[in-house]
């Protein structure tokens, strides 16, 4: 891998993390509109994707992990099963970071659809093996397509934060 | 103090991620065997991140009844008619009520029956919802401090939201009727057919093991009936809404999406003055059609 530009200021070391942490509360903010319970959309999911190709170095995969299982605790999920799909999801993403660090937006949503599908239904094959009965798959659906949408949002208050922490002009990046 | 060599370093990053999956994969086989062994861990996440939730979430809150209340303006005209045809409705059954509390006291005298035991309530907040279709629970801001103990039933004004499952020192999981795991004992009113109400993570959870499913119509009320000695018996569930070969959906008469402040039902044996659970226009509402047959008698 490329070398990164070096990060000196330990609080922006640490922001991917952070942000990582607030993607995991707002899935479980008490939003009141009908339905979107089941159709939260999975912004840890979209700070892992972005993370990863932008700034590897600074979402460990230990991180990851933690913030994965906090989430599985906070939500009720079985144990374990988010911080795997985030793991899982991380080591994708790191394989083909290279396709998607320099390129415009269009591109790297495209990217992240590919990326949401398999991992949303990976998701919901995680949960019928662990719950031992077939779910609905309908609901999955929706839900990847919802996250998808959001997408866009979360990627641009991502890119802002990050530029403005690390002062970045262009994010670098192995070619 | 030894420092790792570069190489030996490198190494170690490079088999971090898959001893990880292989841990997350470990973790979620320990936890399907042993049910209970995250359970301590989950209180004790929910109650460190209960004050930063409480937070976060009052504004969610204010922010719905902000918009609550601007739709009330444009609907008021609209709502005054409604309200005053429920009132009158509602002042019939007041008179139906009263005759039947003093009857009931009546035969109960007769027949030296035990009185029901005292109900008190707790109210707590909702300030956590489970992001994802495959759980349905919300957190509360109460737990063991406020006197909450697993599996107490949970309300709000208009009927059943669930049950506590996981209870920590300061917030406390609840178990919503809609969820998959979630089998409430309940009886069809009308028709006094018993059933169990299995949530499958949809909106409107299914009757299984009914007595006699022809029994059951559409527009019944359903409420607990006390059976296992699992919930109150009596509290309101909700209405059927669609008679399906798998077995009728209940429509819940609590906006499950909605849910603000709840009340934790103490179905103890306290010495409190027992308090009266209120009827608010959306549970009328929503049995207005049986009401409106029942009054009209």
């Amino acid at each position: 891998m490329a070398a990164l530009p070096r990060v000196n200021n330990g609080a922006a070391r640490l922001l991917p993390v952070l942000t990582m942490l607030v993607a995991a509360l707002a899935t479980i903010l008490p939003v009141r509109v009908p339905g979107y319970a089941a159709l939260t959309p999975a912004f840890t999911l979209m700070a892992v994707y972005h993370w990863t190709i932008y700034r590897p170095d600074l979402l460990p995969a230990v991180a990851l992990f933690t913030v994965g299982l906090a989430e599985d605790l906070l939500t009720g999920a079985p144990v374990g099963v988010g911080a795997l799909v985030l793991l899982l999801a991380r080591a994708a993403v790191l394989q083909y970071r290279r396709y998607f660090v320099n390129r415009a937006f269009p591109f790297v949503w495209s990217g992240f659809t590919l990326l949401a599908g398999t991992a949303m239904l990976g998701l919901w094959a995680l949960h019928c093996a662990v719950d031992l009965s077939l779910l609905d798959l309908r609901n999955t659906v929706f839900r990847t397509v919802v996250t998808i949408a959001v997408f866009p949002a979360a990627s641009f208050l991502l890119g802002r934060t990050q530029r403005r922490l690390m002062g970045a002009a262009r994010l670098a990046g192995a070619a | 103090m030894i420092r790792p060599s570069a190489q030996f370093r490198a190494a170690v990053q490079r088999t971090t991620p898959p001893v990880l999956i292989l841990l997350s994969a470990a973790i979620i086989m320990l936890g399907k065997a042993d049910e209970a062994m995250f359970d301590s861990v989950r209180t004790r996440i929910a109650d460190t991140a209960a004050p930063a939730l409480d937070a976060l979430s009052w504004p969610l809150g204010a922010a719905g009844s902000a918009v609550d209340r601007v739709r009330g303006v444009f609907a008021m005209y609209q709502d005054n008619l409604r309200l005053e045809r429920e009132n009158e409705r509602l002042l019939q059954w007041q008179q139906i009520a009263l005759r039947l509390t003093a009857d009931n006291r009546q035969l109960r005298g007769l027949l030296k029956a035990v009185p029901d035991g005292a109900v008190s309530y707790v109210t707590a907040r909702v300030i956590a919802n489970s992001g994802g279709g495959y759980v349905r629970t919300v957190m509360i801001n109460a737990g063991n401090d406020a006197g909450l103990v697993r599996g107490q039933a949970v309300t709000t004004g208009e009927g059943l939201v669930g049950r506590l499952t996981e209870v920590g020192s300061r917030a406390a999981r609840v178990l919503l009727i809609t969820d998959l795991n979630s089998r409430i004992p309940v009886v069809v009113e009308s028709s006094h057919v018993s059933a169990v109400l299995a949530g499958d993570n949809s909106e409107r959870p299914r009757l299984v093991y009914l007595g006699e499913s022809n029994a059951v119509k559409i527009g019944d009320r359903v409420v607990t009936s006390g059976e296992g000695g699992v919930f109150p018996p009596g509290l309101p569930v909700g209405m059927v809404a669609a008679l399906n070969p798998a077995g009728p959906r209940v429509e819940p008469y609590v906006e499950l999406s909605q849910l603000g402040h709840v009340l934790v039902v103490d179905y103890g044996l306290s010495t409190a003055l027992p308090q009266p659970v209120t009827v608010t226009p959306h549970a009328v509402r929503r049995g207005k059609q049986v009401a409106g047959d029942e009054a009209g008698r």
